[in-house]
């Protein structure tokens, strides 16, 4: 920050890259700073490259980028996270290896892999990645293939405005890993509290970074919010009431909801901090009558909704593969109903425990102690639930069980420490400590991650017409599971001697030990990332032998199973008439579920549009410029946004028409295609003879 | 798919009313908006200030919902609206009810509230 503000440049020069702190000095901590920029240019280049080699602009900017199509927004929702999972995994490694060294002594007091304020800038990164560029798009991304699938829609209500959704949140993610390469990213955790990145303490442009990374981000789940709720409420197939939607649908009317309420707090949160950093306003410091407590209250009136929205989707895959899996139909459905809407809405009023500490008197604190207790309940009653479903039950050990049996295993554990956290006068011991570390990725990871990746295991069929090779991903889920283990329970042990969280550095040599053990741990992460890309991989060259074009390779029970693999633009050849809940399941109990509709007609699409890609652009130059004071390139882009959607509205914007004949073609190939397939039974479902055509009489649940 | 989803107005039947709706709700918004700024601008004691700003943000929000987002207690959707009022109004008086709470009971135990003592620490020490 030094010098002028350049009103061209504003406050860029060449002294902002991490390759100027290496050349002034060269130590690990430098090294590792560089090296991460320059995985990312080289990543980037060869992106570039690679594309351009294969010759796959054209196609990537016409299939992907432009449609509207919420399959697809949601495959490239999943794709943004996968890579954002490796950048946070990678980090937590980093972490965990620095920690391993930073034994200090009294002489030498700091210690360790990296510089202490590039270990700030590494948790505070994975934080803010993990939760909003992580966990965020992987359900979003998920639900938004799933859903109209499930609720025989054809799209979601607002598809360009889907497409502006995942714009924006991708605008974000580019801005967190611009911070890579250009500028520091701030140092005040996930949740960035005041006064701490005020405007005083933290001068610079790491806090701006993450702020308008939430800012853009945030929109763009708001919007993402009301398109699911409207989605629900307007476009389920006629017949499909309320209470014959599939569970998964339940939990993203309940994610819908939250997102709605909840995001909004966080962007008043986020705008009132860069209110105090850009023009001198007082909401959170000590002088002219502000208040930095209020940062955390209204942060937190966000932030605990927001682990159910992140959990919730995961309840809901664990609802289908448990079933599905099992060969039975989902015990208890309506209390699954009840307990997810209940879990919403009491999610709205325990956020005070994330700051116990603050210095509210007994009373206030016992209040949001008991209604954090209670919110475990209608969880424990969903956890039987799905007990009960396999119960006796024909399980195949798939990779999507694997994952659900080690969430049960060790959810249950972290949804526990939750509870011993949310007694105030424990939580006033071990606040602040490891422990809370190990309990939040004890419920996050167990949960969100291993019901995510399980939930692709399952619908990628779905989405590319082949099958993820059973045996990597099994492999996969049990390094996870074990990784988890190792790096995680250390860190409560940890907790219970006292080290608190977010150390750069310590100076108890008896903490070494679990420390060598998380950073076992570490690795083992590390390996179950490569693991999973393996994974993709090898199923990708295997795509032949595991192709499934009947497309229902686990002889599941809703409505997305009917289609063929990969599924058409269209989803389904006629809107369903939905007669039960579990149609497609229903449909094979009452013998030929394939049967074709009797008439085809012409389909309505909406057309392909840059308008997300164009917004995208914007938002991401907007956030640049703001963090880097270019004020000419932020008004700019802040006038393209309104400009572009003014544009858009005054153009008449024709849909895409598919002919019927052209939809029968197709419907009519698919039907050929499985009445000429071998049915698999349920043993077969992993070799080679699973053509995606299950054997019907074997149709139980 | 029968219906495009672009949205567009049935030219016949409620094009004009629609786009009435919306111009008042606009002149209305605009009002109110100015009307927030005058209470500033004039002299008023500032609990007065900060109460007419309160009813105009109220009034805008009534406005939007009515003239630009259709919510109505009358005709084809008005159970559906009804509970989706209450269900927000419930949501947001359980955030403004527990910050109010929350943030009283943590003023009340500062000293006194008040700022002249923690001016000092405005600073950083480094
Ligand atoms: C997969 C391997 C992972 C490893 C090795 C890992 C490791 C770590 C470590 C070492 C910390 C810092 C602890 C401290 O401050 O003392 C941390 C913080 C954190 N992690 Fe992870 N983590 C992993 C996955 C995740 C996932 C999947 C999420 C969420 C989706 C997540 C969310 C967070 C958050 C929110 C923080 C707090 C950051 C802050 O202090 O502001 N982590 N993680
Ligand atoms: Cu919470």
């Amino acid at each position: 920050m030094s010098g002028q503000t350049s009103p061209i440049f504003g406050n860029l020069n060449w002294n902002v890259t991490p390759y100027t702190d290496l050349l002034r000095d060269v130590n690990s901590s430098t090294i590792v700073g560089a090296g991460a920029a320059s995985v990312l240019v080289l990543g980037a280049i060869a992106g570039v490259a690679f594309l351009t080699y294969m010759r796959w602009w054209g196609p990537l900017y016409r299939n992907w980028l432009t449609s509207p199509d919420a399959k697809k927004i949601g495959v490239m929702y999943i794709v943004l996270a996968l890579v954002m999972l490796a950048r946070g995994i990678i980090e937590g490694f980093v972490i965990r290896a620095h920690q391993a060294t930073a034994l200090g002594t009294l002489t030498a007091q700091e210690s360790g892999l990296v510089a202490p304020d590039h270990f700030a800038q590494l948790f505070s990164t994975h934080g803010t990645i993990m939760i909003f560029f992580v966990a965020m798009p992987l359900l979003i991304g998920l639900i938004n293939f799933v859903l109209p699938q499930q609720l025989g829609a054809r799209d979601m209500a607002f598809p360009v405005l889907n497409q502006v959704s995942l714009g924006l949140t991708a605008a974000g993610a580019a801005l967190v890993m611009v911070s890579l390469l250009i500028g520091k990213f701030g140092t005040g955790g996930w949740t960035m509290y005041p006064p701490y990145t005020g405007k005083i303490f933290s001068p610079g442009e790491g806090v701006d970074y993450w702020l308008w990374a939430i800012l853009i981000s945030g929109m763009g789940s708001t919007l993402t919010g009301m398109n699911f709720a409207v989605t629900i409420f307007k476009e389920r197939a006629p017949g499909m009431h309320m209470m014959r939607m599939p569970l998964f649908c339940w939990t993203s009317l309940c994610v819908a909801i939250m997102l709605i309420y909840a995001m909004p707090a966080l962007t008043v949160s986020s705008l009132m901090l860069v209110l105090d950093r850009y023009a001198d306003f007082h909401f959170f410091t000590n002088a002219s009558g502000g208040n930095m407590m209020n940062y955390a209250n209204i942060f937190w009136m966000f932030g605990h909704p927001e682990v159910y929205i992140l959990i919730l989707p995961a309840f809901g895959v664990f609802s289908e593969i448990s079933s599905t899996f099992s060969g039975k139909r989902l015990y208890g459905y309506t209390s699954l109903v009840i307990a997810s809407m209940s879990i919403a809405v009491i999610s709205f009023t325990v956020w005070l425990h994330h700051f116990f500490t603050m210095g509210q008197s007994a009373g206030v604190n016992i209040a949001f102690g008991i209604a954090t207790m209670i919110i475990g309940i209608p969880t424990g009653v969903k956890i039987y639930d799905w007990m009960a479903t396999m119960w006796r039950g024909r399980v195949r050990i798939t990779a999507p069980i694997v994952y659900l049996t080690g969430f049960f295993l060790l959810f249950v554990i972290g949804g526990l420490s939750g509870i011993i956290l949310a007694n105030p006068s424990i939580d006033y011991q071990v606040h602040n400590s490891t422990f809370l570390v190990a309990h939040f990725h004890n419920v996050i990871i167990p949960g969100v991650l291993y019901g995510m990746l399980a939930g692709i295991h399952y619908w990628f069929p779905k989405a590319f017409g082949f099958r993820l090779c059973e045996t990597w991903g099994r492999r996969t889920a049990l390094l996870f599971v074990g990784g988890f283990i190792f790096t995680f329970m250390p860190l409560y042990v940890l907790g219970l001697m006292g080290m608190p969280r977010r150390s750069p550095t310590f100076q108890n040599p008896d903490y070494m030990p679990w420390m060598y053990i998380a950073a076992v741990g570490a690795v083992l992460m590390l390996c179950a990332l490569a693991s999973l890309f393996w994974t993709f991989w090898t199923s990708y060259r295997n795509r032949l032998s595991l192709a499934v074009p009947g497309g229902d390779p686990w002889n599941g029970s809703t409505l997305e199973w009917s289609s063929p693999a990969p599924v058409p633009e269209w989803s389904f050849p006629r809107i369903p008439q939905v007669t039960a809940r579990d149609d497609w399941g229903e449909a094979k109990r009452a013998g030929d579920p394939w049967k074709a509709p009797e008439r085809y007609c012409d389909i309505e699409m909406p057309a392909n549009t840059a308008h997300g890609l164009l917004i995208a652009a914007a938002a991401t130059g907007l956030g640049f410029a703001m963090v880097w004071h270019i004020w000419w390139l932020a008004i700019l882009s802040f006038l393209a946004i309104p400009g572009l959607i003014a544009l858009r509205g005054l153009r008449v914007i024709e849909p895409k028409i598919i002919t019927a004949a052209e939809v029968e073609e197709a419907d009519q190939r698919f039907r050929q295609q499985v009445a000429s397939l071998a049915p698999a039974t349920r043993a077969d479902e992993e070799t080679e003879r699973n053509r995606g055509v299950p054997d019907i009489s074997e149709f139980a649940g | 798919m029968t219906k495009p989803n672009t949205g567009e107005l049935d030219p016949q039947d409620n094009a004009a009313s629609e786009v009435r709706s919306y111009a008042i709700g606009f002149i209305v918004s605009l009002l109110l908006t100015v009307g927030a700024f005058a209470a500033v601008l004039a002299d008023l004691p500032s609990t007065w200030a900060i109460i007419c700003i309160c009813i105009a943000a109220l009034l805008q929000i009534i406005t939007h919902l009515r003239n630009f987002l259709h919510l109505s207690f009358s005709g084809g959707q008005s159970r559906e609206d009804l509970l989706l009022v209450l269900f927000s109004v419930s949501l947001l008086a359980i955030m403004a009810g527990g910050t109010w709470y929350i943030m009283s009971d943590l003023g009340g135990r500062m000293h006194d509230g008040g700022e002249a003592g923690h001016a000092a620490h405005a600073m950083p020490d480094r």
